[in-house]
């Protein structure tokens, strides 16, 4: 080691430097599964409601244009909340999840992954089957979630 | 402040730069946030008005909370100005 770099190690011992911050969404530290659970959910109720709309008997102009109309909204929110439980699932995965937490869960990136995939399956299909999957692999990244933080208080819930 | 800061980098903050004049454009200045107490910051500074607000950014926008989400600082916030890093 140099003299001069000795020095300023010995400077910094004697005098350390308060940290500062260049991001503001570390120190806020504000992450919830819940988030992407909600939008999920949303997205399951969507699915149902689109599979349960019946076509309207008859050439009623009304009544089909009513149909539509609901079966449209339906669809635009199901595509909408599938949208954001992906962006919720990637702001946890990249933003929050850190390397040590994939010493303690090797399989971390693949639950993530697959449960986006999830959320794609579930934007462009009306499936059943992938509605409830993508709520079982939430479920289990809020208790990988909660794990990570130790805390044994939140338990899993749905709001419907 | 990527890829002019890196985390753990340490920097020598003059903090009585601002006491005769203002920020200026460009400056590197550590602040204390609009919002959070006891957390200081380190931005870019890309205006200052007349009475010596600055609005201040980081360098990487999509990553960087900052005045585009809590607006122009006051002047009494802004603690000092970032005039070398160590190596």
């Amino acid at each position: 080691m140099t003299l001069s770099k000795l020095i300023a190690t010995q400077i910094k011992q004697w005098f350390p430097a308060p940290p500062v911050h260049a991001h503001c969404d570390g120190p806020c530290g504000v992450y919830d599964p819940a988030s992407a659970r909600i939008a999920a959910e949303a997205v399951l109720s969507m699915t149902k409601k689109i599979l349960d709309l019946q076509p309207p008997i008859g050439n009623d102009a009304q009544v089909m244009a009513a149909y539509q109309n609901t079966m449209s909204r339906y669809i635009q929110i199901k595509e909408e909340q599938a949208q954001i439980t992906k962006k919720e699932l990637l702001i946890l995965w990249t933003d929050y999840f850190k390397p040590v937490h994939l010493e303690q869960f090797p399989d971390l990136h693949d639950k993530f992954w697959k449960a986006a995939k999830l959320c794609s399956a579930c934007k462009v299909e009306v499936s059943l089957s992938h509605a409830n999957e993508l709520m079982a692999a939430i479920k289990e990244i809020q208790e990988i979630f909660w794990t990570t933080k130790n805390r044994t208080d939140v338990s899993w819930y749905t709001a419907s | 402040m990527k890829p002019l800061l890196q985390p753990g980098d340490e920097l020598l903050v003059d903090v009585r730069a601002y006491r005769q004049s203002s920020p200026n454009v460009g400056d590197i200045v550590v602040l204390q946030h609009p919002q959070e107490p006891n957390l200081q910051i380190v931005k870019s500074v890309t205006a200052v008005t007349t009475a010596g607000d600055c609005f201040v950014q980081g360098n990487n926008p999509s990553a960087s909370t900052d005045s585009r989400t809590f607006g122009y600082v006051e002047e009494r916030l802004i603690l000092g100005q970032v005039v070398c890093r160590f190596f």
